[in-house]
This record gives structure tokens, C-alpha cells and sequence, in this order.
């Protein structure tokens, strides 16, 4: 196991639980004596200084497939089990994690190894979200020890499943601060035979929002539509003969732009590197994540090229990448409608990372998360705490 | 008797029913206050007809801030809020108590905003499913949650329990295509979580809103994700000769790596009474399995080759497509009108456990051995592509003691399919029906925390609070709770 | 649904047919996404489900009939779409008759109310009362808007601007057939529509003849008895349709029927159900022959086979289902097969399904529900861009009618014309139309 130890080790008494019990007997005690905790996966998203705490958690030890049943389309996994070993289990039955989740590492400069856990807890989604959803939407069920230190389950291994309240959606994308995940069950997908994708250059913002909407209206199931640098991009999935046949019709639908086609692995790694956002890794400056109406957003590149940096889209106008120098407030009120997330804070402070909500919908947060975890010990200072 | 016990009404509030029904009829229409006893008669029961309780009175507001208006004269004065959409509920989650207002939100009907650019369409929660679907006819989408009372369903009653249908094995289920909510609280107050965005950025409240059985708040608006139609869907029709042998089938053709939009399963006593409804012609034999595939025409009949090649290791009785629109029409209509169908046959029990698929045909096997045991014939219908089961236990409500046997015989079948992996419930929503096998799936804890998370929306507990939780386990926070 | 009749209640054979009905209910609601009223009102007892569930109780309990359940009782149109809907066979129909029955029998109206629909069940159903009747109130249907009742103000505005004389067709007699006779058939002529509209019979008598049929016209032939049976005022109805029985039953034991042909559909609907309401009758074998050979005119038509169709402009039609049609005898695609094969071209609106409010004497004792789905029904289809609107149903022509100014002909006239009949009436006075 190739788990990062420098990221863990940077924060003062890293604590890795060997398995659930021991989990819980720790965060039941750090409950009694309210001690905060940083919690991580294999620490591949940790923003130094968003969270004040004593110790740093990780769950790096509690690892290993539970279950993969290929025919049922699921798989349980310990929370700390290494993305890659999933996806590597999956490849070889031909299938995958449809969400396509990203790897944060290259443009955080994070060396750690991403878990499955971590990915729940911070719902990564990738390119393939406008079609197949995000993490949160294949989350199948839960196991994790809340902030009393009980040890909770919910939701199951099945596809349907409407037993009780949903309590897996608010743990996905909850950061950690609800409760520290200790297994998973996820919803696996055939993976696609093969894909293809349309590159068409030179076109401005407005013009690849034109070309994803057109896109998205079709029944070809565009599985990747992102903007980068005045080339648009679509993708396109399935076996050989149906990727032909769409690529044909949409060349059709788009006959007026200049259209190459990138196929099989070349199409992978261009997805690969959007995915990654690789094209802003090299910035030294703050990266934003914003989510906006996808018609929104040529207005929010145009209003984001006046405060200076680098934009690109994805999720067919849905997701704004962004990285310059402006202070947050500039970048928010640049946004208008839309939700900035600040992914690597650069020179911007900590305490920025997630947008305000509105009153009523932060009170029920706070409530939500007292209820969770009565003594604040989870993740303090995360997301508008 | 039934054997689902209900709490004693209070009668501190049923001391007060007229000061209610007059601070109710102030704040809404007196045409939108029901509460005479002849008329709130009809309002006692959903489709889960063997628990009837006719409610204290019945609200119809006619817009959000009627719904608004309404909860915050019962949560003043205390009295318990029964959400009711359609009444389709097959688990009693509209089941009333004779201390509760029925808020009812049918006449919420409006198509607020149709956006195909940003691919979401927003209404008004008292639409039906089908309806929705409808008014995108003429712009090329549609809304994918399909349940089998699609027709009469509303919006709020798919959310509160998070609807699947036929066709999410593709396509997912409701908490996947919902978007946005405006919703009541218990307080009165009105919220919105989410709207056309992808994400919020924050916590996840829509998802834990979805499927909450009207637990935490009344949805009287929503942001629906929309999809643009497929090019053609053509329906097989799979012929079995052992229902052990279509479960094979259905686990086989989903490890192939295809995926089909919709693998529906129906038996040979469900087939008889379904063909007498819409004469669709379905194969003659013990189990038949619907599937579907999407696409344009070649994209369709490479699918079909591909499943029948699957399908011929386990030498059906019959493989056939459909042949065009029509009887691809009457297929379908079959399969949503079987539960309906069924009562051609007699009354009965709708269960609705859900197993992984990989132990399909073992269970279905062993419901079988159950059928035998208790005398009763069960039919069995149901999503087999995501091991959703729907057994409906046949049975006479007029003759004494049936109605216990089956549920008994019930209860068995859903311990069954949480011993395997599964679950209680895949799309009906606990209820009253599997209230109490709850804590077969749950533990204390698991239970608690959820029962926690209602008092963050709902602190008096007046919120359909008789249901999903285990009488004796939620006794504490009803309790808790202040009563006017 | 469970119930609880007891042995005695059981006896009573309405009652044992209603048992069967309600145990075949499994409440699922279903009926409710089609039921025009529910539509409207957006309340359960205004649904079929809810409907059931009061008429369920009030016969279990022998309940004298409330105000508020005589209230959801009357507003059902009777449009039987929920029979379409429900898949479980729930056959409301014979469970809605005898409710109504039940009510006539166990509950006073208030004064006004039984006057009005004593009223109606003593002209309506008698052509040469009706169209005196018709006559006088064209008289005074201009000081309309200082009558106080909406259902008298209803009635006033339905009066027709043109009130034909009676026709001779529609006396006791036969026609020949055009060419080699095939079938003989009796026609039967109906009561309103004589008085309404004597255009849709003579056209039926052309098309028929055209078609290789002997017409006849029996003696003694009247109302089927279905205006006043959904009344509930069974004694009534039930001597009509009796007198329908024997009249025809002479035909068919004489020079012997092949078909009772209707163009009325709403009546169709009841002579197809003969059978049912004489079912405890010594009539009940003659009651099953004459059901039985009971045919829609469209059905008719089909069966032979349309011939020569080339006479008609190619027009565009939009075919307005009547619910008697579509729902009570389940007739759907015949009308409009024929009136394709006659080349117009026919588009249907959006929501089919739903009834247009005339349904018998609805519009006149429900004008408020009555005159919104008719706002409905001509919104959906004037949305068609149609030239003529085509029905088979006379209620539903002079509903539909009342509020558009695009012509509304029977499907009959339409075929006849298309066959070598005259244009109909309402086409040739739009010169536009014409060639």
C-alpha cells in the first residue's frame, strides 16, 4: 500500500484506527472530552489550515474489498481502500465507478493515495456527471461511526432502496463532518466498450455552450461535453458500431463547425487530463470549482476573464473551473447564481472554501450537524462551521 | 384484526376539532376544508385498503402559501399532519389517524418553467408523473421515474418516497432526477433546497428530503431533471418454463456487460389476470420477462442479438419482439396495470423487498416454499434488473383471519430478503406496512440517528409520525414532543 | 376492497351486483388521473375511487343519502373513462346506476330541484314535447341574464339559434335498400336528437341504404330510456326501454333484423346494456337479443365496409370522441378508420379521453363543471387548426357547438357526403369551405 505518509504526518498525532470498533471507541472518546479531529482518507484533499484540530484521523488502515459481485453491480469497500485497487478490481470485469471520479493530486500538488472513503465524503464526480450522475447518485450504503461514537449503518447493497431516511446522500459530500465513513457500497457499471470524441477549435465560450446544448437535446447520450482554451469537446460511448453511428449524427447536428474525431486512448486520456483539470495544475493561484445553469455560464467566463486568470467548462456549461488572484468575495460576485468552491485556496484563507447558504437552509445544516456530532469534534471550521 | 397497531387518537385534540377546522377554514377557502364525516370517509386510506382511519379534517390548498398557511395553524395548535399526494401509497403512507389533518396537495397542478437549454423542468408537486412527461411531448424530453401508477401518481408522492419504475435500471430512480425542492416545513416556514445546479456545494438536504415519506417537510414545488427521448425502444418478451430459470436469465444478461433500460419480470398468475386487461399477448408459461432496449433501429436489434445469445443458453419457451408501436404499447400497459389487474383475481397483499439480482431465483424459490406453507398463492411481478420484487400475496379480505395470514406470510418474505443482502422496501416506502420490520434491518442505533434527524425538521414529531418508525422505538420523541 | 354486506343485504340482487363491483375494487386510484371531474375540482369524492368509497358505505350501512354524497353522486358525468382506466375491471357503471336509483328513491331533492328534473324527464325524452318546448323558450331566451338559476340560465343558452320541423323519415316506416339488400336493420331515432337535428338520421337513412340496408323505422320506437335511467328514475327508464324491447323484438320475430343501428352513442351505450338492467325481468331473453344486435352506426359502417368514398373535400377533421363512444362501448378507432378512408384528414386533441360536459343532462344540471370542460374540450380542439369537427353524439355537437365558431357535423354526415350524400348543412353555410 502506497499511502502517503508526509501529508499525515504534517498534522500533530495522526491517528489510523485498525478497524471500526476501535474507530468508534476513539471518537467516542474524543466526544466525551470534545477534542476536535481532522479527518482523512489518504489525505489527497486536506487544505492545510481549513480545520483546527488536536489529531488528524485517517482511515488509510481500514481497507480491503468486502464484497464485488460483478453480476449484481456492486461492490463494498472499506472506506480506506485505495481508489485505484477499485477501479483495478472493476477493469478486470469489465466494469467501473460510472461517475468517473477525478484525481485531485495534480492540481492540489498532493502526493497521498485517494481512498474510496475520501472520494464519498468529498462526492467527486467527473465528466461523465451529466449523463451518469455524480458519486452520491451511486452511492448504494453506508457504514460510519458518528460523533458520539456510535457505529451507524445505512442504506444496503441494493439498487432500490427506500428503508428509512436516506442518510448516505448527507455523508456524500459531507467533507467529514457528519461522520467518519467506514464502508461503502457502491453502484458499478459496465464499462463502455469503447468512446469517441469530437473536438471542435476555435469557438468561444458562448459558441461550445451553443454546440453542448444542441449536443445534451440528442438521444446519443454525450457522455463528456467540456471547454477548454477555444476547443470544445464532446464524447461519445458504446460499442464500436453505435459510437460510429453517433458520432456520424452529431457531426450532422453540428455541420456548420470544423469537427476532427479523437478515438479509443487517445479520447481516453484528452477525458482523462479534463477530468483531472491538468491544464490548471501549473497555476500558483487559488483553483474554484463553480457550479452554474449550464446557459449561465459564458456570461460567468466573461465576468470571471475581468478579474484575470484562467476559465474552462465541463459538464456541458454546468461547471466552471477557475484560477487567478482575485479575492473570493470578487470571484462569488463574478458567479452571480452560481456556487463557487474553493478547491486549493492559494493566498485565499481557509475559511472561504464553501459558499454561504441562505438562512434557512444554514440553520438546518447546523442543526443537521449537531445532530450528528453534538460536541463539534468533526472537521471544525469546514463548511461554514 | 389487522395486526399494525396505530396510536389511541389524543383526545385533547379531538376535543378541539372545531376550533381547528375553524382556524383551518380562516386560513384556506371553506371549499378546500373537508370535515364532515361522510366526506373525510373517503380520504381514509390509500391504496393500502385493508388500514382505514378517517382523518379529523382534510385540507386542499390551491397553492404553496395555503399549504404554508395550514401547517402553521397545525403546528400551533398541535395537531399531527398527514401529507397526502395521489393516494396511490401501496405501504399506507397516507394512512390518516383519526387526530391528524390531511394536507392534501392535488390541486398544486401547475407546469411552472419547461428549460430543455439547461435540461430541467420545474412544477408544481401536485402534477402527475405522467403528466410531466406529457408536457415535454412536443419538446423531446422527458422525465425518466416511471412507477407503475405513473398515471395517477403526483410529483410530492414520488418524492416523499423516492420512486423507482421499470425503466431505472437505466435511468435511476427519483433521488437521481430530482434537482431542486420548495418545501413546508413543520413550522409553517417555507425553504428551497437546490434549483438548476448541479450540486450546492453544501450539505446534501435534497437527498435526505427524498424518500423521507413525508417526514420532514411538505415538497410543493420541484426542479426536475429532464432527458431528451430515445431514438426507438423496443420491448422482448423472454418465455421461461421455471421462474428460477428467468432469474438465471436476468443476472446473466446483466453480467454481459449490456444494459438494458428495463428488466421486468411477470409470472404465469399475474399474466393471467394482466392479458385480460390489455390483451398483450404475453407468452404462455411459468415466468416472462419484459426487457428493453434503446436506440436507434441498429442500435436495437444489436442489443437484441446480443441478449437473445444470453437468453438461448437457458432454452426459453419463447423469445419474440415486439412487432411494432401498439403492442409495444399494450406490453407496457400491462406490466404498470398489473398491480390494478390483480384485483381481478382477488385481493392481496403488494410487497415490495428488494434482493441482490445474483439471489433472485433463490428467493424466488423459496417464496414458493413459503406460498405452500401458508396457503396462500402469491403472484410475483416485479423489476428484476435491480432485484426489486413485488410479491403479491392473494388472499380474501371478507373471510376472517386471511388478511393476518398473508401479512404474516408477508413479513416472512421481506425477513427473507434481508437475510439475503436486500432490503425491506425498494420504491413503496416503509409505511405502516414494514414499520415494525424495521428494526429486522436497523439496529437501535441505526434507527436513532434517523429518528434524530426527523426532530431537526420536524422538533414536535407531527409530521406523519405514526409511520416508518417502529411505534415503540419512536415512543420517546412523539412523547417528547409538545401537544398543544 | 373488503365489504361488509350482510346476508340479507346480499339478497337483494342490485345489491349483490354492487358487492361484486366493490370486491373487485383494490383502491389503487388509478380512475382518479381520468376522471374529468377530479380533473376540475382536484378533490377525491369527486373521483371515481371516491365516488366508490361513498356509495360503498351508504349501501352498507342502508344510510339515508346525505346532501353531500347526493352532491359527488351527481356531479359524475357518467363519462365511464374511469372503465377505460381501471385494470381491474371495476365495472362503475352498473355500481354508479344503482347508486343513483338508490338516491331517487331514498332522498327528497329540495323542491326546485325535483321540479327541474321532473321537468326534464317528461320533456327531453318526447321529440314533439321537446321542440314545443324548444320553440317557447327561443321565445324568451333573450331575457336569459335576469333568470336567477344557472341551471335554467344553461338550459336557455342551449337552445339552438335554428330549430328544424320535424322530419318524416323519423316516423314508423322502412327504406329500401340502394342495390343488392344485405342486411335489413332497424334505426333507432332517438328522442332529443329528433327535436335537436333532423340532418343526422336522414343522413344515416341515406348512408345505410347506400350501403346495401333495408331501413326500418319500428313502430312504436322511442327513447332507449337513458336520460332518465341516469336520473336514477328507473321506472321511468325502464318503461321506455321495455317499449324499445317489444318494438323491436316484433321486427325480429316478423321480417327478422340484422342489426339495431344507433347514431346516438350515449344511447348506444344504454341499448348495449339492456341486458344488464332487465336481468331479474321476464323480459331479460328479449332484452339480451335486442343488446346483442345493438350497433353503433360507425361499428355498422365498418362491418360492411365503406364504398365509393370519393365525394367529400379532403378536409381536416377533428374526430371528438364522445365518452359513450369511447369509453361506455369501447369504440375508438372505427369512426375515425372510416372518416380517413374517406379521405379527410383526421387529428384528434390532446386529452382525448376527457368528456366535453355534456354527458345527457349534465350541462344542464351541473353548468358550472359542465361549462369548464367545455371551455377545455374547445380549447384542445380549436388547438388542432381543424376545418370541421366531427362527433358521434348529439350532447356532445351541441356542447362543442355552443362555443366555437368551427362547424360541428355528426361522423354520419360527413360519410354520406363523402359517399355521394349532400354537404352537410353546417359546411355548405361556410361558403370558405365550399369548392
Amino acid at each position: 500500500m502506497s499511502i502517503d505518509e508526509s501529508a499525515i504526518k504534517a498534522l500533530p498525532y495522526p491517528v489510523s484506527p485498525a478497524d471500526e470498533a476501535e474507530l468508534a471507541a476513539f471518537v467516542g472518546e474524543s466526544h466525551a472530552r470534545a477534542t476536535p479531529m481532522c479527518i482523512a482518507g489518504g489525505g489527497t484533499r486536506v487544505q492545510p489550515g481549513s480545520v483546527e484540530a488536536e489529531h488528524m484521523v485517517t482511515t488509510r488502515n481500514m481497507s480491503g474489498i468486502v464484497t464485488y459481485e460483478p453480476g449484481a453491480l456492486t461492490l463494498i469497500a472499506r472506506a480506506g481502500t485505495p481508489l485505484q485497487e477499485v477501479e483495478d478490481v472493476l477493469a478486470e470485469e469489465g466494469q467501473t465507478l460510472a461517475f468517473e471520479p477525478m484525481d485531485h493530486r495534480e492540481i492540489l500538488g498532493s502526493i497521498g493515495t485517494p481512498t474510496v472513503g475520501g472520494m464519498v465524503s468529498a462526492n467527486v464526480s467527473g465528466p461523465r456527471r451529466i449523463q451518469a450522475g455524480a458519486c452520491r447518485d451511486h452511492l448504494l450504503g453506508v457504514r460510519f461511526v458518528d460523533g458520539r461514537g456510535r457505529t451507524i449503518k445505512n442504506g444496503g447493497r441494493v439498487m432500490k432502496n427506500v428503508t428509512g431516511l436516506d442518510l448516505g446522500k448527507l455523508l456524500c459530500g459531507s467533507y467529514g463532518t457528519l461522520g467518519v465513513l467506514t464502508e461503502v457500497a457502491l453502484k458499478t457499471l459496465p464499462l463502455a466498450e469503447t468512446e469517441k470524441s469530437l473536438r471542435i477549435a476555435g469557438v468561444t465560450p458562448r459558441e461550445a455552450l451553443e454546440v453542448f446544448v444542441a449536443a445534451l437535446a440528442t438521444s446519443f447520450e454525450v457522455s463528456g461535453a467540456a471547454f477548454h482554451a477555444g476547443t470544445a469537446w464532446l464524447r461519445v460511448e458504446g460499442f464500436e458500431a453505435q459510437v460510429d453511428y453517433r458520432v456520424g449524427r452529431l457531426k450532422e447536428l453540428l455541420f456548420d463547425r470544423e469537427i476532427d474525431v479523437v478515438a479509443h486512448a487517445a479520447s481516453r486520456s484528452v477525458w482523462r487530463d479534463l477530468r483531472n483539470v491538468k491544464h490548471l495544475a501549473a497555476s500558483e493561484h487559488a483553483i474554484w470549482r463553480i457550479l452554474v445553469k449550464p446557459t449561465d455560464a459564458p456570461d460567468v467566463m466573461e465576468a470571471l476573464d475581468q478579474l484575470g486568470g484562467e476559465a474552462s467548462v465541463d459538464w456541458g456549461g454546468g461547471l466552471v473551473w477557475f484560477s487567478g488572484a482575485a479575492p473570493s468575495v470578487a470571484v462569488r460576485r463574478a458567479v452571480g447564481a452560481g456556487r463557487a468552491i474553493l478547491l486549493r485556496c492559494g493566498s485565499l484563507p481557509a475559511a472561504d472554501l464553501f459558499p454561504a447558504e441562505n438562512s434557512a437552509v444554514a440553520q438546518i445544516s447546523a442543526a443537521l450537524r449537531k445532530t450528528f456530532d453534538p460536541a463539534g469534534i468533526f472537521n471544525p471550521g469546514l463548511m461554514g462551521n | 384484526m389487522p395486526t399494525i397497531a396505530m396510536p389511541e387518537p389524543d383526545l385533547g385534540i379531538l376535543a378541539r376539532a372545531s376550533q381547528i377546522i375553524e382556524r383551518l377554514t380562516a386560513v384556506v377557502s371553506a371549499e378546500a376544508v373537508i370535515s364532515d364525516p361522510q366526506e373525510t370517509r373517503a380520504y381514509e386510506c390509500d391504496a393500502l385498503a385493508a388500514y382505514r382511519c378517517p382523518p379529523l379534517a382534510v385540507v386542499l390548498p390551491r397553492n404553496t402559501e395555503e399549504v404554508s398557511a395550514a401547517m402553521k395553524v397545525c403546528h400551533e395548535m398541535g395537531v399531527p399532519v398527514i401529507p397526502r399526494g395521489a393516494g396511490t401509497s401501496l405501504a399506507g403512507g397516507a394512512l390518516p389517524t383519526a387526530d391528524s389533518v390531511v394536507i392534501g396537495i392535488m390541486r398544486l397542478r401547475d407546469i411552472l418553467e419547461i428549460d430543455t437549454a439547461n435540461r430541467f423542468v420545474r412544477v408544481q408537486t401536485g402534477v402527475t408523473n405522467l403528466s410531466v412527461s406529457a408536457e415535454l411531448e412536443a419538446s423531446g424530453f422527458f422525465y425518466a421515474p416511471d412507477p407503475s401508477s405513473q398515471l395517477a401518481c403526483t410529483i410530492a408522492g414520488n418524492i416523499a418516497m423516492n420512486s423507482g419504475g421499470a425503466h431505472c435500471l437505466k435511468y435511476g430512480v427519483t433521488t437521481n432526477n430530482l434537482m431542486g425542492l420548495r418545501m413546508v416545513m413543520a413550522s409553517g416556514e417555507v425553504v428551497d433546497l437546490g434549483g438548476p445546479l448541479l450540486g450546492s456545494g453544501g450539505l446534501d438536504i435534497l437527498g435526505v428530503l427524498c424518500g423521507s415519506e413525508g417526514q420532514l417537510g411538505i415538497v410543493t414545488e420541484a426542479t426536475l431533471r429532464i432527458l431528451p427521448k430515445p431514438e426507438g425502444a423496443r420491448p422482448i418478451l423472454i418465455g421461461f418454463d421455471s421462474a428460477e430459470t428467468a432469474g438465471e436469465c436476468v443476472a446473466r444478461i446483466i453480467r454481459s456487460g449490456l444494459l438494458p433500460v428495463a428488466i421486468e419480470y411477470m409470472d404465469d398468475v399475474c399474466l393471467r389476470a394482466v392479458d385480460a386487461f390489455a390483451n398483450a399477448g404475453y407468452p404462455k408459461c411459468a415466468a416472462v420477462l419484459i426487457v428493453e432496449v434503446e436506440g436507434s433501429e441498429d442500435e436495437v436489434l444489436y442489443q437484441i442479438e446480443r441478449i437473445r445469445q444470453v437468453a438461448e443458453e437457458l432454452k426459453p419457451v419463447e423469445f419474440r419482439t415486439s412487432r411494432n408501436a401498439d403492442e409495444s404499447l399494450a406490453i407496457w400497459k400491462g406490466r404498470k396495470s398489473a398491480f390494478g389487474a390483480m384485483g381481478r383475481l382477488g385481493d392481496y397483499l403488494c410487497l415490495d423487498g428488494t434482493v441482490p439480482v445474483s439471489k433472485l431465483p433463490s428467493t424466488l424459490k423459496r417464496i414458493g416454499e413459503l406460498s405452500k406453507d401458508y396457503g396462500l398463492e402469491v403472484a410475483n411481478v416485479f423489476h428484476a434488473g435491480d432485484g426489486n420484487m413485488h410479491p403479491l400475496i392473494l388472499f380474501n379480505a371478507n373471510a376472517p383471519g386471511e388478511l393476518e395470514r398473508a401479512e404474516a406470510f408477508g413479513a416472512d418474505i421481506l425477513r427473507l430478503c434481508v437475510d439475503v443482502g436486500g432490503c425491506l422496501t425498494g420504491e413503496h416506502g416503509v409505511g405502516i406496512e414494514k414499520r415494525d420490520l424495521m428494526t429486522k434491518q436497523y439496529s437501535a442505533d441505526d434507527l436513532a440517528i434517523q429518528m434524530e434527524i426527523k426532530s431537526v425538521f420536524d422538533p414536535d414529531w407531527l409530521l406523519n409520525s405514526t409511520k416508518v418508525f417502529p411505534l415503540e422505538a419512536s415512543k420517546p420523541y412523539r412523547d417528547k414532543a409538545v401537544r398543544g | 376492497m373488503q365489504t361488509k354486506f350482510s346476508e340479507a343485504q346480499l339478497a337483494d340482487p342490485a345489491t349483490k351486483r354492487s358487492n361484486e363491483i366493490l370486491r373487485s375494487c383494490v383502491h389503487c386510484g388509478f380512475c382518479t388521473a381520468t376522471c374529468p371531474t377530479y380533473k376540475v375540482l382536484g378533490d377525491e369524492l369527486d373521483s371515481p375511487r371516491g365516488r366508490i368509497y361513498l356509495i360503498k358505505d351508504m349501501l352498507e350501512n342502508n344510510r339515508k343519502p346525505d346532501e353531500k354524497t347526493v352532491m359527488h353522486i351527481d356531479r359524475c358525468l357518467s363519462c365511464l373513462s374511469c372503465m377505460t382506466t381501471c385494470p381491474s375491471g371495476v365495472h362503475y357503471m352498473h355500481l354508479v346506476d344503482h347508486a343513483r336509483a338508490y338516491i331517487e328513491r331514498n332522498y327528497k331533492r329540495r323542491w326546485d330541484e325535483r321540479a327541474l328534473r321532473w321537468l326534464l324527464s317528461k320533456i327531453l325524452p318526447y321529440p314533439d314535447r321537446f321542440r314545443f318546448a324548444l320553440l317557447g323558450a327561443k321565445l324568451v331566451r333573450s331575457f336569459r341574464k335576469f333568470v336567477p338559476d344557472a341551471r335554467l340560465r344553461a338550459m336557455l343558452e342551449m337552445v339552438p339559434d335554428r330549430i328544424p320541423p320535424a322530419s318524416r323519415n323519423d316516423r314508423p316506416q322502412w327504406f329500401l335498400a340502394e342495390g343488392q339488400r344485405i342486411k335489413r336493420v332497424a334505426l333507432l331515432t332517438g328522442c332529443a336528437q329528433r327535436a335537436l337535428n333532423t340532418d343526422i338520421n336522414d343522413a344515416t337513412i341515406r348512408l345505410l341504404r347506400r350501403h346495401g340496408c333495408e331501413v326500418v323505422i319500428p313502430e312504436g320506437i322511442g327513447c332507449c330510456g337513458a336520460l332518465t335511467h341516469h336520473m336514477g328514475k328507473t321506472d321511468d327508464s325502464h318503461a321506455m326501454a321495455a317499449a324499445n324491447i317489444r318494438a323491436i323484438v316484433a321486427e325480429l320475430d316478423g321480417k327478422g333484423l340484422d342489426a339495431v343501428v344507433i347514431n346516438t352513442s350515449g344511447c348506444g351505450t344504454t341499448v348495449k346494456d339492456y341486458a344488464h338492467m332487465f336481468r331479474n325481468d321476464p323480459l331479460a331473453a328479449n332484452a339480451g337479443r335486442v343488446a346483442a344486435l345493438a350497433k353503433d352506426i360507425s361499428e355498422m359502417i365498418a362491418d360492411i365496409g365503406l364504398r365509393d368514398a370519393s365525394h367529400a373535400e379532403p378536409l381536416r377533421v377533428a374526430y371528438h370522441a364522445a365518452c359513450s363512444l369511447q369509453h361506455g362501448q369501447q369504440i375508438r378507432s372505427a369512426p375515425k378508420d372510416l372518416l380517413k378512408a374517406a379521405g379527410f384528414q383526421v387529428v384528434e386533441p390532446r386529452d382525448s379521453h376527457i368528456c366535453c360536459g355534456s354527458a345527457g343532462t349534465y350541462n344542464l344540471l351541473q353548468p358550472a363543471v359542465s361549462a369548464e370542460l367545455k371551455t377545455r374540450k374547445v380549447a384542445t380542439l380549436e388547438a388542432t387548426q381543424p376545418q370541421v369537427i366531427s362527433a358521434g353524439n348529439i350532447g356532445c355537437m351541441m356542447q362543442i357547438g355552443s362555443a366555437t365558431g368551427i362547424p360541428v357535423v355528426h361522423t354520419v354526415e360527413l360519410l354520406d357526403w363523402a359517399t355521394g350524400g349532400p354537404m352537410p348543412q353546417p359546411l355548405a353555410e361556410k361558403p370558405e369551405l365550399s369548392v
